[in-house]
């Protein structure tokens, strides 16, 4: 396609670790094929270990790539013909993006067995397919089906039926298509540049509750400045924890092979560049705060406070895995004065509309100063706290019903205070006049009577006239 | 903010518990629990200004509160836990002797129908120590009330709670707090604040007898109550039981620090 640049291609630190881990997968001189739009810095990382081959629809992109000294093949996918065979396909953008406005729009199925006809035999397809009902799918403001952009020319989202909606559909998709499916990984946050991979044993049998923590570390990153529908932390962590992340990831990564599967190991979780550490089992010190919150459990609340302050001051509460000790996630994340880290909660707690023990308090340098009185910090100044919350178009419509709320109740307030105001006025005044009545000054009690008899000379003189 | 904050001296207990000033309580920014209840931690009739915090005493009133469509009730527990922890520790239960019991009364305006006599001799009856009964204030200022329970023991008032900031017996709890602490049961012919305080600081607690009930009253709830919370009645409950439960309602797990109910009731430090 002249005059057409595909914008955001596949990339990231995580989906360059795990090509340099498939380097097993090509012989000495063996073919890489890289379908669709992929971040150059992939490439130079293939190329180290493999010829690569790059497909791309777009003409000055393909120029791009020739100046850079990769071979490239530009144009549609119905183009690629099998007569050239590769020992590995990497298609880490999806099959979305492989067909120019020009000749037929194949849909997903369509797309996979072409790729798969440039496998030699024994070689291997590194695919990603992204969830339609993935996170970032259910928290997007943006319907997938509404063309937005001038890419969107055919904007079929989960209407194209061909396209798998689980991980074992895609397993047997695969595999009807002579493929034989091996390892498969979910990619977080987002499909385009995952920061965290974790493989589906690793998901549903590893420690959900350390794994949701991270999972809900890198979403928090990636949308920090992202309007969504909801908080994509909250559903991403849910998830896993329920033991549906497999099934709401944004992106599945399938390794299928054109043969047999070879056997190959790969880390079981990849975190930007490397292999995620181990975790500890435990939960997120964030969620079982909001959980005390929520069950308005006062001592185990006030337990959790006291022990983040003497375990890990300062460390932010959706840092902190509270399993057998406090457990801090990320030690690279700079830690704070204990009372802004309590003022951060205050605030997810706010933002979030979550139910809390002091529902009066509702600003943050309130709860803030409650929460810090349970969890034992004295003398600490109220920190200024800016609001770190995704932009969620379902915590706005939690925070206008809030605001009404106050407003009825403030209004109600106002108008008690100024019925109390009138019967206090009256109680004023008439003490006020018994003790003008009682005082005793004689000059006041000649005057009075003075103004009495003034008046009523004046009536009688009314009258005569 | 309400006058029945002041009731007993309850704000000026919290006051001293908070290192406050206890004769010069601050206002509360709220509406505090002045009375064991069933319904919502509010006294009857108290005119609820919706948005104000009401600070009750335990997780259960909170519970009820919500389902009444109180949004804003906070738990804090019971004033007379707050004095609890500051008092000086406990006689030892050789010093205790006795039953204290408190009648059944009416607050001011209302009037109780049922037969004092009957109650004083059921109580002579069941008890096998001394018997101090402890009145309401206008039952002990009735001298026909107050004679007719002084023929069978000893008759204290713990004072009056006062009315509209006003005439506040603030040592009304530590008077209270000092005789409950004499006594090796707390015994009652409903089930009150005082029985739940008896058993806080020690003694045994007792529900029976007349229950005594206020002219034109609805006996619907003093039924629930009695199926509700049947560990607390009787004339000798299992003490264990009793205690347990009467701490529950009183709020003892969730006593809040100074620090933290200073903030709570909207007290700057």
């Amino acid at each position: 396609m002249a005059g057409w640049s595909d914008a955001a291609p596949a990339g990231g630190s995580a989906y360059g670790f795990l090509l340099s881990e498939l380097r097993s997968l090509v012989p000495a001189g063996g073919r890489v094929l890289v379908a669709g739009p992929h971040d150059p810095a992939l490439l130079t990382g293939l190329r180290a270990y493999a010829e690569i081959t790059c497909f791309v629809r777009s003409q000055p992109d393909a120029d791009a790539l020739s100046s850079a000294g990769f071979s490239v093949l530009c144009g549609s996918l119905a183009k690629l013909t099998d007569s050239d065979q590769y020992d590995l396909v990497v298609a880490l953008d999806g099959v979305g993006r492989l067909c120019s406005v020009e000749g037929p729009q194949f849909d997903w199925a369509e797309s996979v067995q072409v790729l798969r006809r440039s496998l030699r035999p024994g070689g291997a397809l590194l695919l990603a397919v992204e969830n339609e009902l993935g996170v970032h799918r259910l928290v997007d403001r943006v319907t997938p089906t509404a063309a937005h952009t001038d890419g969107d020319w055919r904007p079929l989202g989960e209407y194209d039926e061909t396209k798998p909606g689980t991980p074992s559909r895609l397993r047997e998709r695969l595999a009807a298509d002579g493929l034989t499916p091996g390892w498969l990984a979910t990619a977080w946050p987002l499909p385009s540049a995952p920061t965290l991979v974790i493989d589906e044993p690793r998901l549903r049998y590893g420690p959900a509750g350390a794994l949701a923590a991270v999972a809900s570390g890198v979403t928090a990153t990636a949308y920090a400045t992202r309007r969504v529908l909801s908080d994509p932390r909250r559903l991403a962590s849910t998830a896993i924890r329920g033991g549906l992340g497999a099934e709401l990831a944004p992106a599945w990564l399938v390794l299928a092979f054109r043969g047999p599967a070879p056997s190959l190991s790969l880390p079981p979780a990849v975190l930007n560049d490397g292999p995620l550490g181990p975790l500890p089992d435990g939960r997120l010190l964030e969620e079982l705060l909001i959980g005390a919150c929520l069950r308005h459990d006062l001592p185990a609340l006030r337990q959790l406070l006291t022990s983040w302050v003497a375990a890990a001051p300062g460390v932010s509460a959706d840092n902190v895995i509270v399993g057998d000790s406090f457990a801090v996630l990320d030690p690279a994340r700079a830690a704070v004065a204990p009372a802004v880290a309590i003022g951060h909660f205050a605030a997810t707690l706010l933002a979030g509309g979550y139910d809390q023990p002091w529902p009066h308090a509702h600003d943050v340098p309130s709860l803030t100063a409650v929460l810090l009185a349970a969890a034992g910090v004295s003398g600490a100044d109220l920190p200024e706290i800016s609001d770190s919350a995704p932009d969620s178009l379902r915590e706005h419509e939690e925070r206008v019903r809030r605001l009404e709320e106050q407003l009825a109740d403030a209004a109600i307030r106002v108008k008690y205070v100024e019925t109390e105001l009138i019967h206090r006025d009256a109680e004023l005044r008439k003490a006020r006049l018994q003790i003008d009545m009682f005082s005793g000054k004689v000059g006041y009690r000649i005057t009075r009577f003075g103004m009495r008899a003034a008046r009523a000379a004046r009536r009688s003189l009314r009258k005569m006239t | 903010m309400h006058h029945a904050n002041h009731f007993y001296g309850h704000a000026h207990v919290l006051a001293e518990y908070c290192g406050l000033n206890p004769d010069d309580p601050p206002r509360i920014d709220g509406y505090l629990q002045h009375g064991w209840n069933v319904v919502d931690g509010l006294g009857a009739g108290t005119p609820y200004v919706s948005g104000r915090p009401i600070f009750v005493w335990s997780e259960q009133t909170r519970r009820r509160a919500r389902s009444m469509g109180r949004r804003y009730a906070t738990v804090v527990g019971a004033p007379f836990l707050y004095l609890r922890e500051m008092a000086s520790p406990a006689p030892s239960p050789e010093e205790r002797e006795g039953t204290i019991y408190y009648p059944f009364h009416g607050w001011e305006g209302q009037h109780i129908a049922g037969d004092h006599q009957r109650l004083i001799d059921e109580i002579i009856e069941t008890e096998d120590g001394p018997v101090t009964f402890c009145l309401y204030w206008h039952e002990y200022q009735d001298e026909r009330t107050r004679r007719r329970y002084e023929k069978a023991g000893r008759v204290i008032c713990h004072g009056y709670r006062g009315l509209r900031w006003r005439d506040t017996d603030t040592k009304f709890l530590h008077n209270q707090l000092g005789e409950l602490r004499r006594h090796r049961r707390v015994a009652s012919n409903r089930l009150s604040s005082a029985v739940l305080y008896g058993a806080s600081v020690g003694c045994e607690p007792a529900v029976y007898g007349d229950p005594m009930h206020l002219a034109g009253e609805e006996t619907t709830i003093a039924q629930r109550i009695r199926r509700q919370w049947p560990e607390l009645h009787g004339k000798f409950p299992d003490p264990s039981a009793a205690v347990e439960s009467a701490l529950a309602e009183l709020g003892a797990d969730v006593l809040a620090s100074p620090d933290e109910l200073r903030v709570t009731l909207g007290w700057a430090a």
